[in-house]
């Protein structure tokens, strides 16, 4: 056990330092998501609800873990594409260590994004600072880990050149079937059905409800969280096992 | 003891039979170089060895594990240095290693001894605090080999090594691989036959999956009437003969 949690620190370091010297990855989950916070509340937050501050800043946070599934996605494919994972399949490291290693290292990254858009969506209006933003923060990393599995899933299935694609289509997801950018009550029953039945509004439901739970416009707490842990638990169950099957390649 | 006890090793990928009922011995603290062409199947022996393809049948015993049953044990005893490079690109040469010792469980002191090892031995001093995504293709190639050399293993497989190396760094690993002699097992898959002549104790050619001769150079020699391996490669892979 406590040689597993050595090799899961060791391989979280590594994956931290190769994440955060890409300057791409940086743009794309903080700066970006970041700009797209201030422009989209300066520009349209008296004309709709959707953009004050307490729907638009955990809206911003889960949009900007969308872009971890690419990130985490590039990184182990473009470890399994230079033959450097198969060199660390040698080591005495299992699999769900090197899952947990990708997945860590994600974390600073997390805690990062929403912090910061929370703290600037609190400079621009003050209610944000309560106790809702606190159980936000702490289900962000419910949120992103689902994110960060489906990046390890991607990354673990297809080569780089096809991680984008793909990693796009989670982005997309999050934008068009989460309800941030428009209400949902906008569109057709049919479509919101499956919008309830996919992990993106959930997610986004769930870093909302600390801070507008007294709306009533939320179909609760616990469903969005139980059904953001289903996704969660069978997209790192599914990780782990694809990862394990590539590492004996038959 | 035996490092390498291979009894009618095979795999098939689909309608390509790769290795072909292998069956080798390699003692302890040996050099041994597998020569073939491409396509040979040596690659795939090594990497059946290595643990990372399952064999479609027949066994290997690794210091007397099995591969099919005791991959476990047998992660720990023996490292890989692949063909093609595999570093981490955005880490320094320096946390590459630190890295890689650090993962198969080597305290702070083994990894400064190895540390320096892998500076004195092959030069990586001069570029310890560059990323290795801007080092040269030579200098990437020495840290990939570096990393294999760093855990100090029982078996060391080296497939290629010295693979986009020049003549002056592929000497400095050939010193290496001289310097760890006897307390290493080598398995040394390589195109370039002064290589194998140089270093090997014992010469392995394989052909379509086919181990077709192994013994020394000298039994080499005298099998083929040549008088070096590379002409003696060229006659028993040509020939096609088995000469074991």
């Amino acid at each position: 056990m406590r040689n597993s949690l050595k090799r899961i620190s060791v391989l979280t370091g590594r994956n931290f330092k190769e994440i955060v010297r890409d300057p791409l990855s940086l743009v794309f989950t903080i700066a970006m998501p970041l700009m797209m916070e201030l422009v989209f509340y300066f520009l349209f937050h008296t004309q709709t609800m959707q953009f004050e501050m307490r729907y638009l800043a955990p809206g911003i946070v889960v949009f900007s873990q969308a872009f971890l599934a690419l990130f985490s996605g590039i990184l182990i494919s473009q470890d399994r594409e230079s033959t450097f994972l198969t060199r660390l399949y040698v080591s005495k490291a299992r699999s769900y260590e090197f899952i947990f290693g990708y997945a860590l290292a994600m974390t600073p990254v997390v805690l990062g994004q929403t912090v910061l858009f929370f703290l600037v969506g609190g400079a621009i209006e003050p209610s944000l600072f309560s106790i809702g933003m606190l159980y936000s923060i702490l289900l962000s990393l419910v949120t992103a880990a689902f994110y960060i599995g489906m990046g390890i899933l991607i990354g673990t299935m297809c080569n780089e050149k096809a991680v984008g694609g793909v990693a796009s289509i989670v982005i997309a997801g999050q934008s068009m079937l989460s309800g941030m950018w428009f209400p949902p009550e906008s569109m057709n029953k049919g479509m919101l059905v499956v919008m309830r039945c996919l992990p993106f509004k959930n997610a986004t439901d769930l870093l909302r409800y600390g801070f507008v739970s007294s709306d009533g416009v939320f179909q609760g707490f616990w469903l969005p969280l139980l059904v953001t842990l289903g996704y969660l638990i069978v997209t790192f169950a599914t990780a782990i096992l694809v990862f394990r099957s590539k590492m004996k390649a038959k | 003891m035996n490092a390498i006890e291979i009894n009618a090793l095979r795999k098939e990928y689909k309608d390509v039979v790769a290795v072909d009922d292998l069956s080798l011995t390699v003692r302890e603290g040996e050099i041994f170089s597998l020569l073939g062409v491409n396509g040979a199947g040596k690659t795939t022996t090594i990497k059946m060895l290595a643990g990372l393809t399952l064999p479609t049948s027949g066994d290997a015993l690794i210091f007397g594990h099995s591969i099919r049953t005791d991959a476990d044990k047998i992660k720990g005893l023996l490292d890989i240095s692949m063909q093609e490079t595999a570093i981490a690109r955005k880490l320094t040469v320096e946390e590459n290693i630190d890295f890689y010792a650090a993962l198969n469980g080597m305290s702070e002191s083994e990894i400064a001894e190895a540390k320096a090892y892998c500076y004195r031995s092959l030069g990586l001093d001069k570029v310890a605090n560059k990323r290795a995504a801007k080092l040269s293709g030579g200098w990437q190639r020495k840290l990939s080999i570096a990393l294999a050399l760093v855990t100090r293993p029982k078996l060391l497989f080296l497939d290629e090594p010295t693979l986009g190396l020049d003549v002056l760094a592929r000497r400095d690993l050939w010193q290496v691989i001289s310097s760890v002699k006897g307390n290493m097992t080598i398995i040394l898959t390589t195109h370039y036959m002064e290589e194998a002549e140089a270093l090997s104790d014992r010469i392995g050619i394989m052909s379509e999956g086919k181990l077709l001769f192994v013994g020394t150079k000298d039994e080499l020699y005298a099998a083929t009437q040549k008088q070096n391996v590379e002409e003696a490669f060229i006659e028993v892979v040509s020939g096609g003969r088995k000469h074991a």
